[in-house]
């Protein structure tokens, strides 16, 4: 794990299936994908985003900019628009003004493109291909970078051997590295929990993507199990992806993210690094009201795990 | 509730019999702990009652199968329950691993055949004096065989169903292949004797129906016990490491069914079009069982398949009447089939689930009712397009005969070779294509079609590719079609085909090529085979279809996509399994 971050005290007892991915994984697999330049040049951009259903203002001009290698944290009481933001950037939304940009680029408009460009996400609520295996989940993942067209797909030449084997291998290697390589012949129904948030993070990197959206990843997850995917993000960055990640869990915001941006009823309301948002009086008053200085203590003590009421 | 504890010495070496709670709780019980006892009486009195005469005089129709008037005989029903009978008692006195499953199988086995012909002659005798005792005349075979029956069955469940055992021996490779051989030539002529069991029907034999029903349920049994003992997967293990051999092998075997006692030229007929509902099923099961999309007007891509081949084959009615060489118009036919399957498929970029299906089943209408205006004069509407002339290579003709030497062969086998010839190939095609990024692609829109978009699935484009080479396979299946029946008219394509070529895909079981095959055989011979019961065999028809969906709603033979999906969630993973998910962030 990075160490500049401060490290809970649950890392001991992790058990060796929840521990952080091994070097060696690590390493192999970033031989396969790009590694970060380290340069935090702006990747994933957004400029004045607004989103209207109805007469509902989701999203009001919403500017942000993602850096590479960065972890970017988005909290929000419940109904502030995170998911709805992060819809807009996947392409699964259409903005109703402002642009998405990667890399400078405008973001192309359906998702599957969206993926071809390199941006990657994780839902909510866990969307898995229930009845295949876990191994069959990654190999879906792959379909975008596979060069295997239906010809190739009907009569099964060395080419499409070899784009299979690639695509097996670096499947079994991600399953490894979210550390579920024991279950990769397990029907993704069939695994806990928490495996299945993790399964979702293969399969998103497996599309090997330079910026990955995590929707609530630790969501319905014990403290262990939080702790565990704090590492594995911490590993994902370690690849080179840039992170985005959408939690009510603040102190596992706080203790991941190199920035945390606040969005309030679709509109951003402070920005900065986690101790200075942390600080800030108008967070608190967003996520509890009217600010009694026990319940900010509260948060500085990162006690609160929920999102709180609106 | 007492029996329990006052176990015979015999038992005492056995592990102690289960405890049953529930209906009929007392009397398993009470069997449990002498369970092998009771089944060895059963296998006996099945036995016995082959032997007793079955009918107290001879029915209207003629004698019925087997001589039933007479007491011993050992042919037909009589000898497969003998057959029943002794292997019961054989299983229960060796006591083989999972003998209780293995048991309760061939009791099931042994019930169907007592209660089919039971049944049908005391229907067609008028009353149950046909069966029991009257006119001083004994008749008890029937009612002896079922109590024998029934009790094999109790003995096999109350004794406990055990864990089908898997078996897997480590034995040189040349004898696996032998064996391999000889399970699939076995199959072979499992198969033949079924198609021929009662013969083809009509005035000749008319208790087919009743004695094909009665093949298949002790054949069930039989097959079942097989499975029970784990003998079967013993044979799917072994096929599945030699599967390039197995499947050689098994072609080849199909190939041979025209020297079994089914090479007759109406079981060619009735095997071609078979083959032919197989290779558009396996075609629809791309489109249903892989990509999910249903399609309720499937089986006008046959048509169209069919009106191009008769269009192009030479034939007088046709209004183009040109003759292309038979393997030019099957590449024909299938692109043809293909553009309207894409043209069909196109709607699935906006319209899903239910929409779809009344979309595909207009499009079904569409077609029929074009066809039977013979719109374009191209269908020949309500005359057909006849006397399409077969397929020819040099100078013979595929419905010719074949005399090879002393060895006869009936007219259309070269047909049945065509057709096992363009299943396998579809089948090739379709495993291909499922065990690829395509297939994989295909299955995810099924599964969870946003999250497939999500992961860079076009899910668009690839949608009407299912669309375009399913209705290609149907195509092809049309083209053969056209030129085997020599006729090609529109009524050959309605609704009810289609829905019966679904109910062949699900029946046999989504996803999965043997399935497909299996499902489109049950669904076309047993028709066949029922012909006598006219005003009853749809209804038997369809009460077995319901029979099935209840018991077994996997389909027959499972894919473990659709096993998975239909399966109760395992207890463990219930327990760990998915805690309440976060209520959704409403935008």
């Amino acid at each position: 794990m990075d160490p500049d971050q401060p490290g809970p005290d649950t890392t001991e007892e992790l058990p060796p299936e929840l521990q952080a991915p091994p070097e060696e994984v690590v390493a192999v697999l970033a031989e396969d994908m790009h590694v970060a330049t380290g340069t935090r040049e702006p990747i994933l951009e957004s400029s004045g985003v607004s989103m209207v259903f109805g007469g509902l203002r989701a999203l009001n001009e919403v500017t942000f900019s993602l850096g590479e290698g960065e972890i970017i944290g988005l909290i929000g009481p419940n109904g502030a628009g995170k998911t709805t933001f992060f819809n807009c950037l996947t392409g699964l939304y259409s903005p109703t003004s402002g642009q998405v940009t990667l890399r400078g680029k405008p973001m192309p408009k359906d998702p599957a493109r969206v993926t071809a460009a390199g941006v990657a996400r994780t839902f909510q609520n866990i969307r898995l291909f229930p009845s295949m295996t876990a191994m069959e989940n990654v190999l879906v993942g792959r379909h975008v970078r596979m060069k295997q067209g239906p010809v190739s797909s009907l009569l099964h030449g060395p080419r499409f051997r070899r784009s299979e084997d690639e695509a097996h291998d670096r499947a079994e290697k991600l399953l490894a590295f979210v550390g579920l390589g024991r279950f990769s012949d397990e029907l993704a129904r069939n695994l806990p929990y928490g495996d299945q948030r993790r399964l979702e993070i293969a399969r998103a990197l497996a599309t090997d993507p330079s910026v990955l959206l995590l929707d609530e990843p630790t969501a319905g997850m014990n403290a262990q199990e939080t702790e565990a995917t704090r590492q594995l993000i911490f590993a994902i960055r370690d690849l080179g992806v840039s992170v985005v990640v959408i939690e009510h869990d603040t102190k596992f915001i706080f203790t991941l993210c190199d920035r945390v941006l606040v969005l309030v009823q679709g509109e951003l309301l402070v920005e900065g690094s986690p101790d200075e948002v942390r600080g800030d009086p108008r967070v608190v008053e967003a996520y509890l009201g009217a600010p009694p200085e026990e319940v900010e203590a509260q948060i500085h003590a990162g006690a609160t795990t929920e999102g709180g009421t609106d | 509730m007492s029996a329990t504890t006052e176990a015979p010495p015999a038992a005492v070496a056995a592990p102690a019999p289960p405890r049953h709670t529930g209906r009929l709780a007392g009397l398993m019980n009470a069997v449990a702990p002498r369970a092998r006892l009771v089944a060895i009486v059963g296998g006996i009195l099945a036995i016995v009652g082959s032997q007793l005469p079955w009918a107290t005089f001879v029915l209207n129709e003629g004698a019925y199968p087997e001589l039933a008037t007479l007491p011993l005989g050992f042919t037909g029903f009589r000898l497969h329950l003998v057959v029943l009978g002794l292997a019961t008692i054989v299983v229960a006195v060796l006591r083989v691993p999972a003998v209780h499953r293995i048991v309760r199988a061939l009791g099931i086995g042994a019930t169907a055949v007592a209660v089919i012909n039971g049944l049908y002659i005391t229907a067609e005798g008028g009353g149950l004096g046909a069966i029991t005792a009257s006119d001083g005349a004994v008749a008890f075979g029937a009612v002896v065989a079922l109590i024998g029956g029934v009790l094999i069955i109790l003995a096999g469940a109350a004794g406990g169903v055990e864990p089908r055992p898997e078996l897997d021996w480590a034995l040189p490779l040349w004898i696996e292949w032998i064996l391999l051989v000889v399970i699939f030539v076995l199959m072979l002529l499992v198969v033949a004797a079924g198609l021929t069991s009662g013969g083809q029907g009509g005035v000749v034999n008319p208790y087919s129906g009743a004695v094909f029903l009665s093949f298949l349920g002790a054949a069930g049994g039989a097959f079942a016990a097989l499975n029970a003992s784990g003998l079967l997967g013993y044979v799917a293990t072994l096929s599945e490491r030699h599967r390039v051999f197995s499947v050689i092998v098994l072609l080849v075997v199909a190939l041979g069914l025209p020297l079994t006692s089914a090479g007759t030229e109406y079981w060619m007929t009735v095997a071609s079009n078979i083959g032919v509902y197989a290779a558009t099923a396996i075609g629809l099961n791309i489109v249903v069982g892989l990509a999910g999309l249903l399609d309720l007007g499937y089986v006008a891509f046959l048509g169209i398949g069919a009106f191009v081949a008769a269009n192009l084959s030479g034939a007088a009615a046709s209004t183009i009447g040109i003759h292309l060489p038979f393997l030019l118009v099957m590449v024909i036919s299938a692109v043809v089939a293909g553009i309207f399957g894409a043209i069909v498929g196109s709607p699935t970029l906006r319209v899903r689930g239910d929409y779809l299906a009344i979309v595909t089943l207009a499009f079904g209408e569409i077609f029929v009712r074009s066809a039977q205006n013979n719109i374009g004069g191209l269908t020949g509407g309500a005359n057909a397009i006849p006397n399409i002339p077969a397929v020819a290579v040099g100078g013979f003709k595929f419905n010719d005969s074949i005399t090879i030497g002393a060895l006869r062969l009936p007219s259309g086998v070269m047909y049945y070779v065509l057709i096992v010839l363009l299943v396998a190939g579809v089948m090739l095609v379709f495993g291909n294509l499922k065990n690829s990024r395509l297939g994989r692609a295909w299955i995810a829109i099924r599964e969870d079609e946003d999250a497939a978009a999500a992961m860079g699935i076009r899910t668009g484009p690839i949608k009407i590719l299912a669309f375009l080479l399913g209705a290609m396979l149907a195509g092809l299946a049309g083209a053969f079609f056209a030129h085997k029946t020599g006729v090609v008219a529109y009524d050959s394509f309605r609704f009810l085909e289609s829905v019966t070529l679904l109910a062949a895909v699900i029946l046999g079981g989504m996803g999965t090529i043997p399935g497909a095959v299996l499902g489109a055989s049950i669904l076309f011979v047993l028709p066949e085979k029922l012909r006598e019961f006219s005003d009853y065999r749809l209804l038997i028809f369809g009460l077995a279809l319901v029979l099935i969906m209840r018991f077994r709603p996997q389909g027959i033979v499972a894919d473990k996509h659709r096993k998975a999906e239909l399966a109760e969630i395992p207890e463990d993973a219930a327990k760990e399994g998915p805690g309440p998910l976060p209520t959704s962030v409403a935008p």
